[in-house]
């Protein structure tokens, strides 16, 4: 889940890093009152997760005279077609340099990952392309819980060394908060010191509740209703509705609807063990989508039972077609259910597929 | 075979709960069809004492691998202990553990692997079904009836599409040599390279299908430094970036990973990719 930037300003401060004073406002609070805390001239930034959201015009300069203005005109509007709940209103800071600092987990290695430029203040894929040599990584051992002096050195070679506190303050931030991600970009150098410009948090989906988030912001509604269920769901945009149990089967179904010409409308994947009644919310769910006109239905398992599942087809009784593909145990009783019922089922995966996108023609 | 054989005694940790008790007795049923040692004890903290499924329950791996001669473990404990188990069966001198659980925080991962890995111990996963050498032995959640064995090895980032695949090839007469669930998550115990370098010294392997997803560059990695002959399956081919399709590490971010060009950088290593599961047998055909 994606934290905004006042949140992830907020656990980087009480963390030791300085960040430029400033407070969150919402639609009905007083944008006035808190620049009047913060000084003359303010930076107004739309709290919203989008990429160049200052060239979208979500980080305005404003001033006493028209920073209630300036914050109301942001407040009912969206940068790239995201609604903007809360601007950040900042003191404007004097910067001497930008830089860029990020720890993320390198897969490769299974560890924490540093990376760190004075090319700071630019996307660091674009530096990543243009300027590759200019970023310095280190990965730290997992189980050390500071960033050992030798690896800062490192980092910092030729850039200020006050620079070197924030690299570890950075690091218990991100074991602390279970971040796949906290960057800071651009991290600068100013006469008063050394300052978080921005800051982005990702936290770990599986660790949530052990943070305190009660709820992934990050889902759409029918996304979080999936998750009650205990499904992984995601829209798409085509007229298949897609059931399957595992990811990879569903992924690689979703993938051969698209491969032979069909539209796959969504993912889902109903988890192991799938019975009657999760069967039928997954089948009611892809059948209240208005594009989709067809569904399949693609289980194998050792243990799934198949005459649950289509008894949980058959309660959902949606309106699309739904083919289906089986495997498990009962099958023949599963089968002769869903005959009764007029609904397809299919011996192999290709099959199921194959008249699915027919059908949705 | 790689990783175990039919004299390996498992351990199951988290044996009490409902999907370590149904997967002992389904352990120990393969076992017994094979003639292997399976499942010799389970561990619940607290429990021990109880039996689940017919094995002695403890409340430490230790006492348990102590009791009984175990070399290996499958995990079944949830989220936030799961950490924690796989430390504890490093510690008490395991070789092996196999996490099954999913959604365990990725902090937790890394330092459960970093851990095991200078005890000596191998994970694999988490969030994965497991391991499974056709005739030898089952440890964790595998269908068997799918599987024959043979001389081709399976790594794979998922469970049911694993099954998929073995169904396939045991259909088109290729038995397997150990399928090895390498798990979804973004960090693992075991990549495919790790699992490739086993199948190299196994004489019973003469070629390995590699399945992946979407996310990372593990299976460029892996198919780069293979010494046998390998063929890749990729799925998540349609996937939106930036949006997880299950699958923790099926995720796409600066982007790398995306399942199109990884497609692309394998099909560059002159290395087979089948573009749907069936042709899967036809290219291990051309490649043993």
């Amino acid at each position: 889940m994606k934290l905004l930037e006042y949140e992830a300003k907020a656990i980087l401060k009480k963390a030791g890093i300085p960040v430029p004073k400033g407070t969150v406002v919402r639609s009905g609070e007083d944008p006035e009152e808190v620049a009047a805390r913060i000084g003359e001239k303010v930076v107004v930034k739309a709290q919203v997760d989008v990429g160049g959201r200052g060239k979208a015009g979500g980080i305005l300069m404003a001033d006493s005279r028209n920073v209630k203005e300036i914050s109301e005109k942001l407040l009912s509007s969206s940068i790239r077609d995201v609604p903007v709940r809360s601007v950040l209103i900042e003191e404007q800071i004097a910067i001497d340099h930008e830089y860029y600092l990020s720890i993320s987990i390198d897969r490769s290695t299974a560890s924490p990952l540093i990376l760190f430029t004075s090319s700071g203040g630019v996307d660091i894929e674009e530096v990543a392309r243009t300027n590759p040599d200019s970023i310095r990584r280190v990965t730290v051992h997992p189980l050390l819980a500071d960033v050992p002096g030798f690896s800062i050195r490192y980092l910092l070679k030729g850039a200020p060394k006050e620079l070197g506190p924030v690299i570890n303050r950075l690091y218990h931030v991100f074991r602390e908060h279970d971040a796949l991600l906290a960057e800071i970009n651009p991290l600068v150098t100013t006469p008063e010191g050394v300052f978080a410009a921005d800051a982005k948090l990702i936290v770990d989906d599986n660790a949530l509740g052990r943070q305190g988030i009660s709820e992934n912001r990050d889902l759409t509604d029918r996304e979080r209703k999936a998750e009650e269920f205990g499904f992984s769901f995601v829209e798409l945009d085509g007229t298949i509705g897609v059931i399957g149990n595992g990811a990879g089967l569903t992924m690689a179904t979703v993938d051969l609807i698209t491969m032979l010409g069909g539209r796959p409308a969504n993912f889902l994947d109903v988890g192991g063990g799938a019975d009657r009644v999760r069967v039928a919310h997954a089948v009611r769910l892809l059948g209240s989508m208005p594009g989709v006109t067809v569904i399949i239905v693609n289980l194998l398992g050792g243990i799934t039972r198949c005459d649950e599942v289509a008894a949980g087809i058959i309660e959902a009784g949606v309106g699309q077609q739904v083919i289906v593909r089986l495997a498990g145990t009962n099958e023949e009783e599963g089968r002769r259910m869903l005959d009764q019922h007029g609904y397809r089922m299919l011996d192999t995966m290709e099959e199921a597929v194959a008249a699915a996108v027919e059908a949705g023609r | 075979m790689i990783f175990g054989d039919r004299t390996t005694g498992v351990i199951v940790q988290g044996a009490t709960g409902n999907q370590g008790s149904f997967h002992i007795a389904r352990m120990n049923q393969y076992a017994r069809s094979v003639g292997g040692r399976g499942v010799v004890a389970g561990v619940t903290p607290g429990k021990g004492g109880q039996e689940s499924a017919g094995v002695p329950v403890y409340d430490s791996v230790i006492e348990a691998a102590y009791a009984h001669d175990a070399s290996a473990s499958v995990m079944f404990v949830p989220g936030a202990a799961a950490g924690d188990s796989i430390m504890e069966a490093a510690d008490a001198g395991l070789e092996l553990v196999v996490a099954i659980t999913e959604h365990i925080p990725v902090h937790d991962v890394m330092k459960a692997v970093a851990y095991a890995r200078m005890a000596g111990c191998t994970v694999i996963g988490p969030n994965c079904p497991g391991l499974l050498s056709p005739g030898e032995i089952s440890m964790g959640i595998m269908p068997s009836h799918l599987s024959s064995p043979g001389p081709v090895g399976v790594i794979s980032r998922s469970g049911t599409l694993t099954y998929e695949v073995v169904h396939e090839l045991t259909r088109a007469g290729i038995g397997q040599s150990t399928v090895v669930g390498i798990g979804g998550d973004p960090v693992i115990g075991q990549s495919f390279a790790d699992v490739l370098d086993r199948f190299a010294e196994d004489p019973q392997t003469k070629a390995v299908v590699l399945l992946g997803e979407l996310g990372g560059n593990l299976e460029e990695e892996g198919a780069r430094m293979a010494e046998l002959p390998v063929v890749v399956f990729i799925a998540g081919t349609t996937a939106p970036p930036e949006k997880r399709m299950g699958h923790a590490g099926a995720i796409v971010s600066g982007g790398e990973g995306d399942a199109k060009s990884k497609i692309s950088r394998l099909k560059a290593l002159d290395v087979p990719v089948a573009s749907r599961l069936s042709e899967i047998p036809g290219l291990i055909r051309e490649v043993l």
